[in-house]
Order: structure tokens, then C-alpha cells, then sequence
């Protein structure tokens, strides 16, 4: 073994620029495959870790104040309950601190007993008067720091002890402020609150029995008003909808990018030992063992393989670990921490050991050769036989190098998939980026079709209409409902006087628009939450405390509150509630000036309000992932298109060196690479694009349906964009390997040496 | 099988060159040095030579004597310690990678004992090759095809080079290498792969190639049997075989 690992020093001595590129690949792979790991790790779990580090109870029940001995009373009547605690949250209160404020930020006023929430930095409420915990969003948000003084409105000066993090909702900025103070330092202090509380957080012995014990609180619920319960699995299913299209896209892409680095890697060497054959075959003539020799060559390559991995490893990580930490903290989840040691270590180890692994099969199989038949120049790989496919009668040197590329048919095929993959990543992270964008500024793609709302009565209609470029108005109610059963979310009823798909359609993802002036259309999200289908019945209370019940004729795929919307009939919600907050709904004519019309209605009565899917914050989250995403893929084809155009070269140098013995310059040897490389990017180009369009486009589209319809087909634009990359990508590779092709010595390259 | 061609075929150079006593080639004091340290060998010192339009050169030598080094030096292939190489009336031996190139696309064509001829191509794409690499000379296919023609391998020019025999294969070479016109034909133990038969063949080939110049190392007395003159490599010194045939003779009795 001595004896191998100082000729594999010799070896990589021996071969250092060759070594560099292998490196290369080998740490590019390893920092996706790490950063896909980190990502996919901290997403993934990160909810079962804070719920677990914060002691997330098994419901929380929002009501109207009431005395906490009802509560408490109600409460323990519950079958399996495990412990309880109350809280009476106030919303809207004005907070300052560090020259921040928020006049909507939620003031929870704990009692003793389990917090539900985990203290991450500094120490929880110890019952003293003047002493608050800040959710850590917020604090990283406001830079508030520990012993950092806070105002709350109605209150003396707040010293802050400790930074919070609970995950039964996401944090600041993409939630209100929240704070906690403590019911018994609020009473040292003098601060009379009474004994009202309004949430309460329960603990179940078995969670399994969730279900049994909301409809028993339901039955024991009487007399308390407003009533809204959370679920520790309702919040889940919520936090994973969006989580979950980020951890299914990286997980694809490390797949595909490890799949690359994979295949170029194990072509690299395959080439590497076709290459010192005949060395081999003195070797073994000489008398050194098949293992020995296999030893070697695995160790060389293990040489290259161990640091590259870990400095791709750790690029990866350093790369991915901040944004994710930022991302995670955003959803009141903690990072992964040592946690992730076991899954990076295991994809260290991958990415080391399967270079050598690549290196070490081929060497075995050239070592199994008759010594002399190795002396003699024999090939790893079989000769194909046949005639020339490409029997044009002018074989340029384009088509030669496409003929080069073309006689390792697996590879071709291989790298062409390979490459076919991340291009259609690359236009699929192009297509998701404008749909995301399309999000923002296009209100149709939220399935609404009105481009401006202005505060008018419906009485306006008809004065509206008659603006030039309007097309229709019509009023339009909004209120906010709760549901009275698991979710405890608001949901959004809609309405319209008439046929409301003229202003709003999502898709349709079952079942039938609504007719009757019974019925309603709900959205994916609220449908998955309750469990409804067409046919069931959709309970509502609205604000006026009437309780509204439909039955659900169809259920629509819709961005807007993710999916807790309710398209109902505007007479059944007026009846229920005869203060809806209303508005008109204008949809502008194709082609008209939608600045014009806006200036028309803020010239009529109030400013118009442009229609947009704002107020969905993880898309600018997700956006951001994924163009990271995109990059690094982009990266992955540059190095696959380089790769291959080294191979190509390494394994015909002899070939390069007959061309330029026959006077063929550096322009000669690059357009032979150029015809390699279109054999390559052509068909990768082709597959990659009804890869796209036919199978990952519509599968992305299906995940993110609980949203919205999204259009994820890659249009011209982006399939131009990506044609572009690539050409410029095989470019920079032919270049580049062209110019080390021209440094090496024509004898050299005809010696085969 | 192709003997000596008439005069204005394909295997004739088209160029103006008067068979005359300007040299295609001259080498004066070329000396190169192979290997580092401890294992460096002066292969060629001080070596000078002329060789002028029509004539065949054999270079006779051990293994390992600086036949090939000779002969790369010869074709811009590499670069002499000292010394200076003159081809055409241009002085190779400054010159640039590129012009070297360039110098070799126009002016010199290489035949190798082991053909290296394109596996990917056909014998006829194999020679028109050079003819479309970029900077050649026009008229190249034509003289490719004329070539094939005269050299008898049409019948066989769609085959790639593993469904040829070893004859066929170095014809096919032969032919690339004079696609482009060159003065100079360097070739490289041209039969050393080939058995008696095709080995004749392609000396008679070679021989038959009027007006250019010709360099062929060899260390087999049948080869050396065509060349006007006759040079030994003994020591990196470059001496000429007086009496040259009788040379060859008795080394083919030895």
C-alpha cells in the first residue's frame, strides 16, 4: 500500500493540470450536492425542530376575552388533555424600539405555565415587572438587542431578557411584531389587566386523538364567542406548501448536477486510464499486481477527490447556510446546526468516494488485459465497426469533431441527457421567475381579471362604465371569515352581483363554477384544510357573527391568501352580513391605457388601486432561491460543456496532434471542437426544451397549484436566453480547451505519450 | 501497383521548381539535445544537410541514432538547439508557432510508419483532410481525388482505415501527404508496419514522386535501396554512405 500511495503522488505530480480540472468538477459537485443538503435539510425538517425546541401545543384556540376560570374550567373538562396554558393577546399595539415601530404589533400577555415558544438567545419572563421577549425576527429585523429597551404603548419602558422563536406562525416582516410579557410582572408593576385571557394553548396526551378533542371543545364551547381553533398539523400543512417547492426543485437539481459531475467524472477517467494503457501494461509485464495497480490509481484519484470534496463541501454549505439561517428565521424555525453534520458527511463522502470508485473500475478492467495485448496498444473500449454515419462528402473539420464526439455513443448520450436536464432547469428557473414576477405585476395570473378597484358604491357602476378603456365594473365585497372548525385561519369570502368570472377566474380544479345563490367556489388551500369537495358544505362565520353555510359547487386554484378564499353569491353574504367592506372591481379594454382610465376614476371620485398579487411573501423568498438555483446550474453546464470538450481532446490527442502536423492552426483545432460541441448542445438543446415544456413545466406547475395556475412553459424569450448561455458556454469551452490543446507538442500528442 | 508516374499526375508537384541545384531544404549546424540532467544525449550535433527538388534522401541509423528527431526538425515539428533549418527559402527556425503551422500546411507533407490516419474517416476524407483545413491552398481536392485515382484506391477510398490492409492504409497517407503540394515529403520508416510486398510498393510509390524532395528514415536496406543518396546517423553525426548502393547491398547480405 506504501508503495501505491507514493506512485499516486508521483502520478498527480506528474499530471497537475489534468488533476485541476478533475478537481474542479469533483468540488463544484460537491458544493450542489452540500448546498442541497443544507437547503433540503433545514426546509425540510425545520418545523419538527422548532415545534419540538418550542413545545408547539396541540391546538391553540383563539376567543373573545373571557374570565381565565371559565377557561380554565372549560379547558380540563376536555378529554386527554395533557397541560394548558392562557394567553390575552392584544393586536394592533404600538411598539418602538431602536428608532423602528409598528403600530400592528401583537402583545401576547403570557400566565404561568408552558410557553409554547423557545427562548433562543438570553433567558424567558421570570415574573418581574418591565421585562419583554421579542420574537428573533423581529429582533434582527429592528436590531434590537438583549437589555435593549422597547415602548409599548400603555406601558413604562420594557427592558427585553430574551429572543423567541415559535413557529405556530412566521415571523417579522412577514408577519405583525409579536412581544410577550408576562401576566405576573405586568401585576408587579401595577398594571391592572383584569383576569381575562383570550387564547388558549393545549397539550394533548396523544395528538393522534386531535380530532376527537376539537369536536368535544366544540360541543363545550358554549357561550364563548369568536371562537377559532389552530392545529398543530393545519400550521404545517400551511408552512410546507411553500417550503415544499423549493426542497422538490433542489433536490431535482443536485440529482441532475450530481448526475453531470458523474458522468464527466467517470468519462474523465475512463479516458485517464485509456490513456496510460501502455504504462499499465509494463506494469503488469513487470509483474506489479492487478490490485496494486487498481490501488494506485483509485489512491490518485482519492488525492484529488478528498480535498476537492471538502472545499466543495464547505464552499456549499458557507454558501447556503446564511440564506437558509435568514430564510428559516423569517419562518420562526431554528437552523439545522449540528444536525446537518450527518447528512453533509455522508455527502462529503459520496462525492469523494465516487470519483474513486469511477477510476478504479476501468483500472481493474485494464488490468485484467493480457499484458501484451496492453503493449500493444489496445483500447479500453471496444472499436465500433461500420461505415461512416455521417457520410457527407465534405467532412469539415466541424463534422469531424462531431464524428469524435459521437464515437463514444453512451457518453454522448450521457452528457447530451446530462446537459438536456440542466437546460431544462435553467428555462424552468427562467419560466418560474417570470411567472413570479408575472405574480406581482399581472393580476391575471392570480386568476383575476379586473386590472384597478376604486372605493365607490355601487351605485357608480354605470358612471364608471362609461369611462373610456373601462370594459365592466361591478361591486365587489370582500370579508373576512373564520372558519369554526380546525383551521382557525380567516378566509376571504368573495362576492360579486352577478357572474363573477368576469372579474375573477381562477381555474377550475373540480367540480362546477357556483350557480345557485346557495353555493360557493373555494380555493385549493381552504379545501385542503377542511377537507371539502364539491358536494360538501362550506360553514362560515362572517364578521356579523351569522354563520353562512353553502354548499361547494367547485373547487378553484387560487394564489390569494394561499388558496383560503371563498367565491359566494354577494346576496347570501350581504344577507349575512349587510357591512361587507365593498369596492368596484374595473377591468380594463384589451389594448387601453390603464394609467388613463386609473387618472379617469381618481378624477371621478377616489383613487384607483392597482390590482396585484402583493401580500404573498415568500415569493420574493422563493425568487431569490431560485435564481441562486439557476446560477449554480448554469455553472454545472459550463463545467459539463468544458469537461466534454477536454475529453474529447485528451482521448484524440493523437488525432489534434495528425491535424496539426498537417499544418492545422489554433483556428483548425477550435473548429473541430466546435462540431464536438454542437453534437453535444444540439440535441441537449432540443431535449432540453420538451423537457421543459412536456414534463417539468407542467409537474412544477401541478406543485404549486394549491397557489395558482401558473404558466411555466418556457416562452421565446426564455428559450433564446437559454440558447444564448449555451452558445456562449461552448464557446468559452472551446476556447479554452482549444488554447491548453495548442500548448501541448504536436510529437507528444502523435507519440500517444 | 503504382510504379513511377509519368510527370504532371497528381503525384507530381504543380510547382514552378526547376529541378535545379537550389535546395528545398537545408539544415546547417543543427543540434538538438533530448532529455534532462543526468539523461540528456546530444542526439544531433552540428548537423547540416541539403536536399533538393527530386531528390530521395534515406536517413539510415539504429533504433533511438535521431532518425525521427531528425526528421521533426526537418518538418517544423520541433525546434533545434542551434543551428538553422531553411525550407523554401524561409528560415524556420525563428519563426512563430503559427507560421510554423502554416509552413507545414503548405509546404511539407508527413507520412508515418504507423499511417495515424483518422479512425472516425474514410480513406478519402482522410486525404482531402488537409486540403479543407484552413489556409490550404486551393485546388486541393481535386489533386486529392486525382490522387486517389492514380494511386489505384478508388475502389476502396468509402472504407475507413481498420477495414484496410497496411499497404492500403499507407497509400492512403501517402496521398494525404501530398494533397496539399508540398516540396518536401518527409517520411518516417514508411514501411516499417508493412510486410515485403506493400513494403516495396510504397517505396516504389515514393520513389516515383518527381520534383519533390524527398526524406525518408528507415533502418531497412530495401527502403535505402531507392534513394538517390544515402546518409548515416552515427553519433549525431550525419555522415554520407559513399558507394551507397553497395552499402545497401551488403547490408541486406549481412
Amino acid at each position: 500500500m506504501r508503495a501505491a500511495f507514493a506512485e499516486a503522488r508521483y502520478g498527480l505530480r506528474l499530471r497537475r493540470r489534468r488533476s485541476l480540472l478533475t478537481a474542479l468538477g469533483i468540488a463544484l459537485a460537491a458544493a450542489m450536492l452540500a448546498a442541497s443538503v443544507v437547503v433540503s435539510d433545514s426546509l425540510g425538517r425545520g418545523f419538527d425542530r422548532a415545534a419540538r425546541a418550542a413545545g408547539l401545543p396541540d391546538v391553540i384556540v383563539r376567543f373573545d376575552p373571557q374570565p381565565a376560570a371559565l377557561v380554565s374550567e372549560r379547558i380540563q373538562a376536555l378529554p386527554d388533555i395533557a397541560t394548558f396554558s392562557l394567553r390575552q393577546e392584544f393586536t394592533n399595539v404600538s411598539v418602538s424600539a431602536n428608532g423602528e415601530g409598528s403600530s400592528q404589533t401583537s402583545v401576547e400577555v403570557v400566565w404561568p405555565g408552558r410557553r409554547g415558544y423557545a427562548i433562543v438567545a438570553g433567558r424567558d419572563l421570570s415574573g418581574a415587572p418591565g421585562e419583554v421577549v421579542v420574537e428573533r425576527g423581529l429582533a434582527a429585523a429592528w436590531g434590537i438587542r438583549l437589555d435593549s429597551v422597547i415602548q409599548i404603548a400603555g406601558l413604562p419602558p420594557q427592558r427585553v431578557v430574551g429572543f423567541s422563536e415559535a413557529p405556530d406562525n412566521v415571523s417579522y416582516p412577514l408577519a405583525v411584531p409579536r412581544i410577550y410579557v408576562s401576566q405576573a410582572g405586568l401585576a408587579a408593576g401595577g398594571q391592572q389587566l383584569g383576569q381575562s385571557v383570550n387564547l388558549a394553548q393545549i397539550w394533548l396526551r396523544d395528538p393522534r386523538h386531535v380530532d376527537e378533542v376539537l369536536v368535544q371543545a366544540r360541543a363545550t364551547s358554549y357561550g364563548l364567542r369568536g371562537l377559532q381553533f389552530v392545529t398543530r398539523s393545519g400550521v404545517r400543512v400551511l408552512l410546507d406548501q411553500a417550503a415544499g417547492i423549493v426542497i422538490d426543485l433542489l433536490v431535482a437539481l443536485s440529482l441532475i448536477a450530481l448526475g453531470t459531475a458523474g458522468v464527466m467524472l467517470a468519462s474523465s477517467a475512463r479516458a485517464e486510464v485509456q490513456r496510460r494503457l501502455a504504462a499499465i501494461g509494463v506494469r503488469r509485464a513487470v509483474g506489479a499486481s492487478r490490485r496494486h495497480l487498481v490501488a494506485t490509481q483509485a489512491l490518485e484519484a482519492l488525492l484529488v477527490a478528498v480535498p476537492a470534496a471538502t472545499v466543495g463541501a464547505v464552499a456549499g454549505t458557507l454558501a447556503t447556510y446564511g440564506p437558509t439561517s435568514r430564510l428559516l428565521m423569517m419562518l420562526n424555525e431554528p437552523p439545522a446546526g449540528l444536525g446537518l453534520v450527518a447528512p453533509l458527511l455522508a455527502a462529503w463522502l459520496a462525492s469523494a468516494a465516487i470519483p474513486a470508485l469511477a477510476v478504479a473500475w476501468p483500472a481493474w478492467r485494464a488490468a485484467g488485459r493480457p499484458p501484451v495485448s496492453l503493449l500493444q496498444g489496445a483500447e479500453l473500449q471496444r472499436r465500433r465497426r461500420g461505415r461512416p454515419r455521417l457520410g457527407a462528402p465534405r467532412p469539415g473539420l466541424a463534422l469531424l469533431g462531431g464524428r469524435l464526439a459521437g464515437a463514444r455513443r453512451a457518453r454522448l448520450a450521457a452528457t447530451v441527457t446530462a446537459l438536456g436536464f440542466s437546460t431544462a432547469f435553467v428555462l424552468l428557473m427562467l419560466a418560474l421567475a417570470s411567472a413570479l414576477t408575472a405574480l406581482e405585476t399581472d393580476p391575471g395570473a392570480l386568476g383575476k381579471r379586473y386590472q384597478l378597484t376604486a372605493a365607490l358604491p355601487a351605485s357608480a357602476v354605470r358612471q364608471v362604465e362609461q369611462i373610456a378603456g373601462v370594459q365592466a365594473a361591478a361591486p365587489r365585497y370582500e370579508d373576512q371569515a373564520v372558519d369554526s372548525f380546525s383551521l382557525g385561519e380567516t378566509i376571504d369570502a368573495i362576492a360579486y352581483p352577478g357572474d363573477h368570472t368576469i372579474f375573477e377566474a381562477p381555474p377550475l380544479t373540480a367540480g362546477s363554477r357556483l350557480h345557485g345563490t346557495r353555493e360557493a367556489e373555494v380555493g385549493v388551500g381552504l379545501a385542503d384544510a377542511l377537507g371539502l369537495a364539491p358536494g360538501s358544505t362550506l360553514a362560515i362565520e362572517l364578521p356579523s357573527g351569522t354563520e353562512l353555510r353553502l354548499r361547494v359547487s367547485g373547487i378553484v386554484s387560487s394564489l390569494a391568501h394561499d388558496g383560503l378564499v371563498a367565491y359566494i353569491p354577494a346576496g347570501a353574504l350581504l344577507a349575512a352580513d349587510p357591512y361587507a367592506p365593498e369596492e368596484l372591481a374595473v377591468r380594463v379594454r384589451p389594448g387601453a391605457n390603464l394609467t388613463s382610465v386609473s387618472n379617469a376614476l381618481g378624477a371621478t371620485a377616489a383613487p384607483a388601486t392597482t390590482a396585484t398579487g402583493r401580500g404573498v411573501p415568500l415569493v420574493d423568498v422563493l425568487r431569490s432561491i431560485l435564481r441562486a438555483v439557476a446560477i449554480v446550474d448554469g455553472l454545472v453546464c459550463v463545467y459539463a460543456l468544458i469537461q466534454a470538450c477536454a475529453l474529447t481532446v485528451q482521448e484524440r490527442r493523437r488525432t489534434v496532434a495528425v491535424l496539426r502536423a498537417f499544418g492545422a492552426g489554433a483556428p483548425a483545432v477550435r473548429r473541430l471542437l466546435a462540431g464536438a460541441m454542437l453534437a453535444l448542445v444540439l440535441p441537449a438543446a432540443v431535449v432540453g426544451i420538451l423537457l421543459e415544456r412536456l414534463v417539468l413545466g407542467p409537474a412544477l406547475a401541478g406543485l404549486a397549484v394549491n397557489y395558482a395556475t401558473l404558466s411555466l412553459s418556457a416562452g421565446l424569450p426564455e428559450i433564446a436566453a437559454v440558447l444564448a448561455g449555451l452558445a456562449v458556454a461552448g464557446a468559452v469551452a472551446v476556447f479554452w480547451v482549444a488554447r491548453q490543446a495548442m500548448r501541448e507538442g504536436v510529437l507528444l500528442g502523435l507519440g500517444g505519450t | 501497383m503504382p510504379g513511377c508516374l509519368p510527370a504532371g499526375s497528381g503525384l507530381t508537384s504543380s510547382r514552378s521548381l526547376p529541378y535545379s541545384s537550389v535546395p528545398v531544404l537545408q539544415a546547417r549546424g543543427v543540434t538538438k539535445t533530448m532529455g534532462v540532467g543526468r539523461a540528456a544525449r546530444r542526439v544531433l550535433d552540428d548537423v547540416s544537410l541539403d536536399v533538393e527538388a527530386g531528390e530521395v534522401v534515406a536517413v539510415l541509423g539504429r533504433s533511438g541514432s535521431g532518425k525521427s528527431t531528425l526528421l521533426h526538425l526537418l518538418g517544423a515539428l520541433d525546434r533545434p538547439d542551434a543551428g538553422r533549418i531553411v525550407l523554401g527559402g524561409n528560415e524556420l527556425t525563428a519563426q512563430r508557432a503559427r507560421t510554423l503551422a502554416r509552413t507545414r500546411l503548405r509546404h511539407v507533407g508527413f507520412v508515418f510508419q504507423s499511417f495515424h490516419l483518422i479512425e472516425e474517416l474514410s480513406g478519402e476524407e482522410n486525404v482531402l483532410l488537409p486540403a479543407r483545413l484552413p489556409g490550404a491552398a486551393r485546388g486541393g481536392e481535386r489533386r486529392g481525388r486525382a490522387l486517389i485515382e492514380e494511386l489505384g484506391l478508388s475502389e476502396i477510398s468509402d472504407r475507413r482505415p481498420h477495414e484496410l490492409s497496411g499497404g492500403e492504409q499507407q497509400r492512403f497517407a501517402i496521398a494525404r501527404a501530398l494533397v496539399n503540394d508540398p516540396e518536401l515529403l518527409l517520411a518516417d520508416e514508411p514501411t516499417g508496419n508493412l510486410d515485403q510486398e506493400n513494403g516495396a510498393a510504397v517505396l516504389a510509390l515514393l520513389r516515383g514522386l518527381h520534383e519533390r524532395a524527398v526524406v525518408l528514415v528507415t533502418h531497412e536496406p530495401d527502403a535505402a535501396a531507392i534513394a538517390d543518396r544515402v546518409l548515416h546517423l552515427v553519433d549525431g553525426q550525419l555522415a554520407a554512405v559513399p558507394h551507397a548502393h553497395a552499402h545497401v547491398r551488403a547490408l541486406k547480405s549481412a
